[in-house]
């Protein structure tokens, strides 16, 4: 079992088993990568933000750096109309960004890697943006499914469309996300056991794939954590700046 | 159109995730979906809450106030600049001023020279003119002075050189006559 790629995805319960209303919310290794990573984040952040120097210091710079990239990616994608939301996307950059570069070390548990964990950020996502559109715009808000330019007999089947669009964003948001760490977990894990099969011999040339996959990996952490608080920002810029 | 198809997949998938999950993908299977759930709710609220209420106000603070802090410092730049420029300005008003004041002193006082030595000039050259004048007097005089001294004298030795060479005593007045006579007619040759 233990050279099965999938077994590393396993979630398994961490001390004793709590039920609530029949409903099994039982501490698991996955909540404890996700201390793990939250707690990092507030480390990381308590250390950029503990002294305040006009001349920054090296955390702080780098604390800073996280800002100003998220506040100028709000601001490019979304308008000066989503200020408000910045802290839930910084939250949701670093939360998402730790998650998978937690999941980088070995025999650690990438929280993302599943699809219960993308599919509720992403519901949220979904549910709040459609609630924001309606509070801001009205019943204004449908416009977003019906394109101005766009031929009268045309028309029903765009409307159509850009519904299903709009529906699968949660499912292509928390899929992307899944599919891209379970993936790249998996090609690891593929390439580690071929390490061990091949021998001394020939698992040189594995090892180095996996030298080489580990560098892609976490770039994919990073591009998928940016991906995922892009595509908020632009969600947001939908209900926000009704455009269409 | 990918996203379609990935979620197509996944609806394929998520349809039979019971006979999944036993084929090797836990992420499929419901044991601890509400666990992870509700630990996800749970920490992502308690980072939010954090971050919103503690983090980023303070970067958001240590980023304000070094913006200002820079354009304060610029503000200050221009002003002193401005302040500086307009010093400079008036210093070299001031320049100015003072070389035209320096021409004019210059041209004053040499105005001023000029006539001080044609005074000085007129006063040496009346001195120069009345000693002059007293000296050319001083000499008609002393001239008029040594002819009678001449005269005296050349009475007194002609007496003498008569009286050595004929041995008499000649009249006194009788040589006088003649010497008046003589010089009379031949002064002019002496003086």
């Amino acid at each position: 079992m233990a050279t099965n790629p999938m077994h590393q995805f396993n979630v398994y319960r961490i001390g004793p088993e709590v039920k609530i209303a029949g409903i099994d919310i039982s501490f698991t290794n996955s909540s404890l990568f996700m201390l793990l990573s939250a707690g990092a984040i507030c480390i990381f952040l308590l250390l950029g933000t503990r002294e305040k120097k006009l001349i920054p210091g090296k955390m702080q710079l780098v604390a800073e750096i996280f800002y100003n990239f998220i506040a100028k990616m709000i601001s490019d994608t979304a308008g000066s109309k989503a200020k408000p939301y910045f802290p839930f996307i910084f939250s949701l950059f670093m939360f998402v960004l730790f998650c998978n570069m937690v999941g980088m070390f070995p025999y650690s548990f990438t929280v993302t890697s599943h699809i219960i964990v993308t599919l509720i950020m992403a519901m949220f996502i979904f549910v709040a943006v459609t609630v924001i559109g309606f509070i801001k715009h009205g019943f204004k808000y449908l416009k977003i499914f019906v394109p101005s330019g766009v031929p009268v007999l045309l028309l029903p089947l765009i409307t159509i469309i850009e519904i299903i669009s709009y529906l699968s964003r949660p499912v292509s948001l928390s899929v992307r996300l899944f599919a891209n760490m379970m993936a790249g977990h998996t090609m690891l894990k593929v390439f580690g056991g071929f390490v061990i099969s091949l021998g001394l011999l020939g698992g040189w040339l594995p090892l180095s794939f996996s030298v080489a996959l580990t560098g892609l990996e976490i770039l994919v952490a990073f591009l998928q954590a940016y991906v995922f608080a892009i595509l908020t920002c632009i969600y947001l810029n939908d209900a926000l700046n009704l455009h269409h | 159109m990918k996203i379609l198809v990935l979620a197509s997949f996944f609806l394929m998938i998520f349809g039979k995730n019971l006979l999944a999950a036993e084929a090797g993908m836990p992420q499929l299977d419901p044991e601890y979906w509400a666990s992870q759930a509700f630990w996800l709710i749970l920490i992502f609220t308690l980072l939010y809450l954090s971050i919103s209420k503690l983090f980023v106000p303070k970067i958001r603070n240590s980023i304000d106030v070094r913006n200002s802090k820079i354009k304060d410092d610029l503000d200050e730049a221009k002003n002193l600049k401005d302040a500086s420029e307009k010093k400079l300005k008036e210093y070299e008003n001031l320049i100015e001023s003072a070389k035209r004041e320096v021409q004019k002193i210059n041209t004053d006082s040499k105005e001023k020279l000029n006539d001080d030595i044609q005074k000085k000039k007129k006063l040496v050259e009346k001195e120069i003119d009345s000693a002059a004048e007293k000296a050319q007097s001083e000499i008609t005089s002393l001239k008029k002075n040594s002819i009678n001294d001449i005269l005296k004298i050349s009475e007194k030795m002609t007496a003498t050189v008569i009286e050595e060479i004929s041995g008499d005593k000649l009249n006194e007045s009788s040589i006088k006559a003649a010497i008046t006579e003589i010089s009379k007619k031949k002064i002019s040759n002496y003086l």
